[in-house]
């Protein structure tokens, strides 16, 4: 039911943002302003509703472990598949690691106002993004976080507009922290290398967009805030 | 229907990127474009949280019940156990989804973007040339070779995709439109895939537990 009315408002949005994009008529000023503001009012409520349920979420998981800490104690069966459990929740960022590490930090730069340079290179988009984890894991990173959330296996950036989305939800606004755990001199010198991110350096000379990282001897990254979902994939035997 | 909206949905933030002239990301100075994108995508991570909530609620009950009878259900672990293994990619899986020829070199970030796109649509396992990928394996290009996970692989390629098809159709027909003005792309929905190759997990030796 929610999967339907979700895809039945994408469906009205979609023909909504065509008619926005496409119509020649502006709409009334009255109308446009009240529009606006529901908009706007919307993502108010469903963004309190994500918080509320990634509460509800945290809430039911540490039920869950209590319930599966006193089958640990009432049998050795299930102390024995509760103690791999706990290494695959810290394996899928389900756990808070601290460490050292590095810490990359990123922001956008000043929009040159030239008709002639329309590639917004002055803004940090998600693929900047996904190519510094990606660079970070080559280098050896053990964990990685950006904007205090946790990067695990199901993560994807996405962008809805201006805006960048992580994980279920989350928004992230800039300025960007990229948090690894790991041995601050290789990740350091993976992102030193001229050969890597050559693209986002250059936009950070042309256009001023903020790229620089710091090595140290202690980061802390939280665990992932929400759980995982399996639907289409089986164990095969 | 859904393809039709991912399609609308690509192309519309196409535009809305190429004529963006100043971006702002405070809501308040969002242009109405972004605002309704932000909604649809925050109303998708809702419902997937809402089932996250039963899913947990459910596991919490089957642990009780046989608390409450005196004894302990292991095999409720073992459960949650094999899920974390699979999406670690530590376990073989099976599933439908997509197979994904690919004729030709691609880029290490064409690559990347794809997985993003297949993820964002619910991917739940990738294996390419038969190598499992994972969220952390590192995607590299050397040459005309791509290096997953420091092996090197050539083209042509074959991506396999587990997830709902109707739902990864339109995520790789967006990707493959970039790329097929240079190589040939040829999708092909599975009923049931096989990804066979399994990661094993690398201990931490920097990390340590707690914040």
């Amino acid at each position: 039911m929610t999967v339907l009315a979700s895809v039945s408002l994408a469906t009205f949005l979609v023909t909504g943002l065509a008619a926005t994009q496409f119509r020649s008529q502006p709409l009334p000023p009255s109308n446009r302003l009240a529009r606006e503001q529901a908009l706007r009012q919307s993502v108010n409520q469903l963004e309190d509703q994500n918080r509320a349920l990634k509460a509800r979420v945290q809430t039911l998981q540490a039920s869950v472990k209590s319930g599966e800490d006193e089958s640990a104690r009432r049998s050795s069966a299930a102390q024995q598949v509760k103690t791999q459990l706990d290494d695959e929740k810290t394996v899928a960022g389900l756990t808070a690691l601290h460490g050292p590490g590095v810490t990359v930090l990123l922001h956008d730069g000043s929009d040159p106002n030239d008709p002639a340079d329309r590639s917004l290179g002055w803004t940090v988009h998600y693929q900047d993004l996904q190519d510094i984890v990606n660079l970070l894991w080559a280098s050896g990173a053990e964990a990685i976080a950006v904007n205090g959330q946790r990067i695990v296996p199901t993560t994807a950036f996405h962008y809805a507009g201006v805006n960048i989305l992580v994980n279920n939800g989350s928004r992230l606004s800039a300025p960007y922290t990229v948090t690894a755990i790991g041995d601050p001199s290789s990740l350091a010198t993976g992102l030193g290398n001229p050969d890597q991110l050559a693209e986002l350096k250059s936009r950070s000379r042309i256009y001023g967009l903020g790229l620089s990282w710091v090595r140290s001897t202690r980061v802390s990254l939280p665990a992932y805030d929400a759980t995982f979902l399996v639907k289409y994939a089986q164990p095969l035997s | 229907m859904i393809s039709l909206i991912g399609l609308a949905l690509g192309f519309l933030i196409v535009i809305q990127l190429r004529s963006q002239a100043a971006v702002a990301r405070t809501l308040a100075a969002q242009d109405d474009t972004s605002v309704a994108l932000l909604i649809n995508d925050l109303n998708r991570a809702n419902n997937q949280l809402i089932q996250q909530t039963a899913a947990l609620s459910q596991q919490e009950a089957q642990l009780r019940q046989a608390l409450t009878a005196g004894g302990a259900d292991s095999q409720a672990i073992e459960k949650e156990l094999t899920m974390l293994r699979e999406i670690s990619g530590e376990a073989p899986v099976r599933g439908p989804g997509l197979q994904i020829g690919i004729q030709g070199s691609i880029m290490d970030f064409e690559l990347q973007d794809a997985l993003n796109s297949l993820r964002n649509a619910g991917a739940e396992a990738f294996s390419l040339n038969g190598y499992r990928i994972i969220g952390s394996t590192p995607i590299i290009s050397r040459g005309q070779n791509l290096l997953i996970g420091g092996r090197s692989l050539s083209a042509p390629f074959t991506l396999l995709v587990i997830g709902d098809p109707e739902q990864l159709q339109p995520a790789a027909d967006l990707s493959a439109s970039t790329l097929q003005t240079r190589v040939q792309v040829n999708i092909q929905r599975k009923t049931d895939i096989s990804i066979t190759d399994v990661i094993a997990s690398r201990p931490l030796i920097y990390a340590q537990l707690g914040r």
